[in-house]
């Protein structure tokens, strides 16, 4: 068996199928920020099944280039003659693919990865299942392929196998609207657009899918590998339990996975020493970059009276709305990955900023003027409005005796966390 | 007459004619059932043309290529004109859309699209062989049907399908792609790679 595996892997598309698979994905990956996946593995897992929308119609086209074979060399009724099952011959074939297919994907996500060494330590095992699950569709698509080569043994069916894949997936967030959660069953790249630091995927929803998808694979193989009406009625068993069983188990709530959050993601991760930074555990490894620039910040801050003595990442989530606890002795930051050049700047600010759900607190352009007036810098802001406007009320607090503009900077503070 | 029937019936070109209207026909009345709006979607006129290019290149695979050099026939125009022929048949039925309940269109984007893709389905059966053309075609229009981009010009070539039809870049690279692909094909004709393939 393993040799016949292994002549297999060499002699049939799935190398070919492996590489273009592989290649296309490092290249989305790399070349296309359709998703920020810098943040950690969560991210880069989501969005490698966003991709799947590009992935999961090449392999149905792969199966299907594969499943003409038999037709093609003319070899159809010679091996219908043999005296052995037509299993013992397709099965090599349908493994082969479909380790092709899953290696392809996993060495994706190795590619991807490579660039999350250095600063994603957190690793939650639902990153683990959506991987899996993109595996699982990959190969549910190969098998799926094979059956529809086999049926229709024509150059044509690849090509449209293929755009009629991807005409699938476009078309079914609009087909199942209002029902959301229909799609996010049948649809593996449904809701991973666009995941931010705390997304999770819900077990219960993985699992879903999952049923979905193993039940696909199993119609794939069973349409391929063996002949007779029985093999197809246990097909169509197969897809009918499968859709029953999915449906049962994916929860009938809509916006699952965008609206979710990863606690664990979220909790807050403090560096050893004094005075404390934290931030949230997705953020770990950005810590050795964050803890200078906010010492930093904190030691500006001194000449405030009452002022912070320790830095939270804001870890506020607003779909799910919890924001972050506030009290006056924590100055809070936002923190992304790849955005932390100028962090110092960012926490002097924000211990004059109002919080967000707050109306009658300075103006941020206040804000920016105090900090960037207890810093000894003009403002900078990437809105140049802003900046402008910032600049103006940081040349008044300059051109004002020196006890006078720490009065008034000390006003903006007490402004900022009374809220009035 | 006779040389025409027996070339159209050897490269199926019947069957891949049936195919090809059976598939439009079939995106024609999906629009038309599913839809409110007349204009169809640009991601699904990118998509019918694309698979319309596909199913009419398929006639470029020849029952025996070696038998096919040996005539002594001068092939480049007629391999032009079997070009050309299925470029006027993607465009022309498409384009006939414009008075019905789908209307798929503009113009001018099918043109650009039918013609850069058959020139790069053309490149791809000298370069390749015919049984194999599509493997790129399919692949780039696919990408760039789910992720078109505008920003650069670098962005815009790289998903010249799916850009808007004014936009000359893209213009410029399907014009390219056509005429490589024509010259290309007419002049060096199918790979010397390709084995007879059962072309249906």
């Amino acid at each position: 068996m393993t040799r016949v595996l292994g002549i297999e892997l060499r002699r049939s598309t799935a190398i070919g199928a492996a590489l273009i698979l592989l290649a296309v994905g490092v290249a989305l990956l790399y070349l296309f920020d359709e998703g920020d996946w810098s943040t950690g593995w969560m991210q880069l897992a989501m969005t490698q099944r966003l991709y799947l929308g590009l992935l999961w119609p090449l392999a149905l086209a792969a199966g299907a280039w594969q499943g003409r074979r038999e037709h093609q060399a003319k070899v159809t009724e010679l091996f219908a003659s043999t005296a052995r099952p037509r299993s013992h011959r397709t099965v090599p074939t349908m493994l082969a693919l479909a380790v092709a297919v899953a290696g392809a994907y996993l060495l994706m996500t190795v590619a991807g990865g490579v660039s999350l060494l250095g600063t994603a330590h957190y690793l939650p095992p639902q990153a683990l299942t959506v991987v899996a699950v993109g595996l699982l569709s990959l190969v549910a698509a190969a098998w799926i392929g094979l059956a529809a080569g086999r049926a229709l043994p024509w150059l044509v069916t690849a090509p449209a196998l293929a755009v009629a894949g991807l005409g699938l997936l476009l078309t079914i967030p609009g087909a199942t609207r209002p029902r959301g959660w229909l799609a996010l069953v049948f649809s593996p790249i449904y809701e991973m657009n666009m995941p931010d630091a705390y997304t999770t995927v819900p077990g219960r929803i993985s699992a879903a899918q999952a049923i979905w998808l193993g039940a696909l694979a199993v119609t794939g193989m069973l349409l391929f590998a063996s002949r007779g009406w029985r093999s197809r009625v246990t097909a169509l068993l197969a897809v009918t339990v499968g859709v029953i069983l999915a449906v049962t188990v994916m929860p009938h709530r809509n916006r699952q996975v965008v609206d979710s959050v990863d606690p664990v993601a979220k909790a807050l991760v403090c560096a050893a020493d004094e005075p404390r930074v934290c931030v949230s555990r997705v953020h770990q490894g950005l810590l050795p970059d964050v803890v200078p620039q906010a010492r930093e910040a904190l030691t500006v801050l001194t000449r405030l009276p009452g002022a912070p003595t320790r830095v939270n990442e804001d870890n506020s989530t607003y779909l799910s709305d919890v924001p972050a606890p506030r009290s006056p002795d924590v100055a809070l930051v936002r923190i992304r990955t790849g955005r932390t050049a100028d962090l110092t700047a960012q926490i002097v600010v924000a211990a004059f900023e109002r919080p967000y759900d707050c109306d009658n607190g300075p103006d941020f352009e206040d804000s920016l003027a105090a900090g960037f007036w207890l810093i000894g810098e003009p403002p900078v802001h990437e809105d140049p409005d802003t900046t402008a406007g910032a600049r103006l009320r940081w040349q008044q607090l300059r051109a004002l005796p020196a006890a006078q503009a720490k009065a008034e900077v000390a006003a903006i503070r007490q402004s900022a966390l009374t809220c009035r | 007459m006779r040389w025409l029937t027996l070339y159209l019936r050897s490269r199926r070109a019947p069957m891949a004619l049936a195919v090809a209207a059976g598939c439009a026909g079939l995106m024609w009345s999906l629009w038309a059932i599913f839809s409110k709006d007349r204009q169809v979607a640009p991601q699904m006129v990118v998509l019918t043309v694309l698979l319309l290019v596909s199913i009419l290149t398929l006639t470029l695979s020849s029952p025996d290529y070696a038998l096919d050099r040996t005539a002594a026939l001068s092939w480049p125009p007629r391999r032009a004109a079997h070009l050309l022929a299925a470029l006027l048949i993607v465009v022309g039925s498409l384009v006939l859309t414009r008075y019905t309940a789908a209307h798929f269109g503009p113009a001018s984007v099918l043109l650009r699209d039918a013609a850069g893709l058959l020139g790069l389905t053309a490149l791809g059966a000298s370069l390749l062989t015919p049984a194999r053309s599509w493997f790129l075609p399919l692949g780039w229009t696919l990408i760039a049907v789910l992720f078109p981009r505008t920003e650069t010009v670098a962005d815009q070539l790289l998903t010249w399908q799916s850009q808007a039809p004014d936009n000359r870049p893209a213009v410029l690279l399907a014009l390219l792609l056509a005429l490589a692909g024509l010259v290309t094909y007419a002049l060096a004709g199918p790979s010397r790679r390709a084995t007879a393939d059962l072309p249906a």
